[in-house]
């Protein structure tokens, strides 16, 4: 799920069709220092690197003037590319938009809110409109194809007919005068001749007269253009193909994208967004930020999944890459609506404070992320509890002789490989099998053995390190 | 497509019309030359539905005959460019098959009947798929598009095409 492949398909498409378009005003004239073409492609390309966006930034960041962009865009909007929303606002109502471009935006508006006007003026935004785009573009293809195969067929052309005879020509308008009654082909009025269809006699080439050439090679230059078509059109049927499943970005009217977009920001900004900027750049085995083209989103990076540190801190450090790569392509619309997250990415917040706990620096921010994150789930997370430690219980019991075989065979601590065929009957996903058992060892160390600085720093931090050692399993529960 | 529109006409009545059934004697004489004419300009009218008024009738010299300008209500059937027709085969031949619209006669040459369409000769002549699915005979219905109109003064005629979506047989009367 992704943005990425519909910014493939505007682009796309901008190259297809909107290459040579030229946007003047009716004054001007055609000069060659008036030509702009190239203009539009650059426009839809910016777009696909933002949101909404208010058209008077945008002029600014692209270098055009606003009055060439709004032609643009005004272009865009007639086919049916991007939405538009115009408003009267004050320099207040300006702000809610900074505010919300803020929380999603890496831009700086610096001084506009310094800038105080009772006036009202008209600004205007915009924004791609992709479930539209789809459609939009997969109707000017069939169209297109429709009209040259149309033409090739001699679809919805007259046909004519010839008399071989005199020479005298019918179409199909004049039938009921040529019909027999005698047999059943049409018959010259002139001289009762046979009437020969016309296409037919192209096929046999008969006559050869300039008409018919003329004939010839325009259907033949239209098989051209088809397959010409075909051929410089591939990837962007391909593209469509492609995108035909996605679920589409949605950004909502400019109003609900402003609301979600600040509710958002001031989630972010509570916690320690700072915190995580700074931790993400350390490299922690943390992803990076989701980035969304030039523009950077805050919004998601408190869910960024974090290195399950440990033993064999280089591995977890792969996989956490490869989970983080996953998180990345998570779309940022859908993760920005707040607090409201899906199973999994609660499973990643969770799996987050119980890594970090483990790991080292930025515990105390990790920590108090994890209580917001599992705030509201706690009544749940006990229930799971209880019933974790029954079943951990009596699995232990059980698995008492497994583990005395498999203490043979490593060095790890006897209550480690307890837990690590426990946790596989209890029924992760298996492909994590190998981490969490990993990470499992760290969790049952810390109280028993002890080794590590890292496990002490849970027993400090985590008032119960017990419970956030559940924090976890109930994840793995739900995963399984 | 029809409209519901009104149109104008002078009708001369002979004298021996007049009395107290004058009102309906115009009438029966106006739905009889009217209904089932065409006009290239309005198409076939199908029905007067109404009378609007009837003007002052004006005495011919010499004759006796009145003429009265009657404006009526009528339903009137136009066929259009590009609309698309339910009608009936009336005739297959080689060159392609005439179907009725009610009044409106289409004629589908055969370039614009489906390529896997072939025409059998015989008693029954037809045009069927090589599968012998579907037949396209004296009698069977089939919806068409129009796609050129040859509009007369007094008639009307029209080329159709069942080579698109959603156009062809519609109902074989060999298997209703
Ligand atoms: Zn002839």
């Amino acid at each position: 799920m992704s943005i990425e492949p519909f910014n493939r398909l505007v682009k796309l498409a901008a190259r297809a069709f909107y290459d040579d378009v030229t946007t003047k005003g009716d004054n001007q004239p055609k000069t060659g220092r008036g030509d702009n073409r190239g203009i539009a492609v650059v426009v839809l390309d910016a777009l696909t690197r933002r949101q909404w966006v208010r058209e008077e930034d945008l002029a600014k960041e692209l270098k055009l003037h606003s009055k060439q962009l709004r032609r643009t865009l005004r272009l865009f909007e007639e086919e049916k590319l991007v939405t538009r929303d115009h408003r009267r606002e004050t320099a207040k109502g300006a702000k809610i938009y900074s505010a919300a471009v803020a929380a999603t935006v890496d831009v700086q508006h610096g001084g506009k809110e310094g800038e105080e006007k009772i006036k009202l003026h008209t600004h205007s935004y915009c924004c791609l409109d992709y479930a539209q785009i789809y459609d939009v573009v997969r109707y000017r293809l069939h169209r297109m194809k429709k009209k040259l195969k149309d033409e090739l067929e001699d679809k919805n052309t007259v046909q004519e007919y010839v008399c071989p005879n005199c020479g005298k020509r019918y179409n199909a308008l004049d039938a009921l005068r040529l019909v027999s009654l005698e047999d059943e082909y049409f018959h010259c009025e002139r001289c009762n001749g046979e009437l020969v269809a016309e296409s037919d006699k192209l096929v046999a080439q008969d006559v050869g007269d300039g008409d018919d050439n003329a004939r010839r090679r325009r259907r033949e230059k239209l098989k051209d253009m088809l397959q010409k078509m075909e051929v410089q059109l591939k990837p962007l049927m391909e593209q469509l193909s492609r995108v035909k499943d996605l679920p589409v970005p949605e950004f909502g009217s400019l109003q609900a994208w402003e609301a979600r977009a600040s509710a958002a920001g001031r989630a972010i900004n509570g916690d320690s967004g700072s915190n995580d900027l700074s931790r993400s750049s350390q490299g922690y085995g943390g992803t990076p930020m989701p980035f969304l083209g030039e523009t950077k989103l805050l919004g998601p990076a408190w869910q960024v999944e974090v290195a399950f540190s440990g033993l064999d801190g280089k591995e977890e450090d792969a996989k956490s890459e490869s989970a983080g790569t996953s998180l990345k392509v998570l779309p940022p619309w859908m993760i920005k609506q707040g607090m409201n997250l899906t199973k999994e990415q609660r499973g990643e917040v969770k799996q987050e404070s119980k890594t970090d706990g483990t790991s080292a620096q930025p515990d105390f921010s990790d920590d108090k992320k994890s209580t917001i994150g599992t705030d509201d789930k706690k009544n749940l997370q006990d229930e799971y509890l209880k019933a974790y430690y029954a079943a951990l219980y009596k699995k232990q019991q059980e698995l008492e002789e497994a583990a005395k075989k498999q203490e043979e065979l490593s060095d790890i601590p006897l209550s480690s490989s307890h837990s690590d065929p426990s946790k596989r009957q209890v029924g992760m996903k298996v492909k994590r099998d190998d981490d969490e058992g990993d990470d499992d060892i760290d969790w049952e160390e810390a109280p028993l053995a002890g080794n590590t600085t890292e496990s002490y720093k849970v027993n400090d931090l985590n008032v119960e390190a017990e419970a956030s050692g559940d924090d976890e399993d109930d994840v793995d529960w739900e995963e399984g | 497509m029809f409209f519901h529109i009104v149109l104008e006409r002078n009708m001369q009545l002979h004298p021996r019309h007049f009395g107290r059934n004058l009102r309906e004697n115009l009438v029966s004489k106006l739905m009889k030359d009217v209904e089932g004419t065409c006009s290239g300009r309005h198409g076939f009218v199908v029905a007067i539905t109404g009378i609007e008024n009837v003007g002052k009738g004006l005495i011919r010299d010499g004759t006796g005959f009145v003429t009265f300008p009657v404006k009526y209500q009528c339903v009137v059937f136009r066929p259009f460019k590009g609309e698309v027709l339910e009608a009936v085969v009336t005739m297959v031949n080689k060159m392609g098959f005439f179907a009725e619209a009610g009044p409106v006669q289409i004629f589908v040459s055969n370039h614009l009947i489906p390529d896997d369409m072939e025409f059998q000769s015989g008693d029954m002549p037809n045009y069927t798929t090589s599968d012998g699915s579907v037949k396209i005979q004296k009698d069977s219905e089939v919806r068409l598009k129009i796609i050129g109109t040859r509009v007369d003064a007094t008639e009307i005629f029209c080329i159709g095409t069942i080579k698109d979506d959603f156009l062809g047989v519609i109902n074989d009367p060999t298997t209703a």
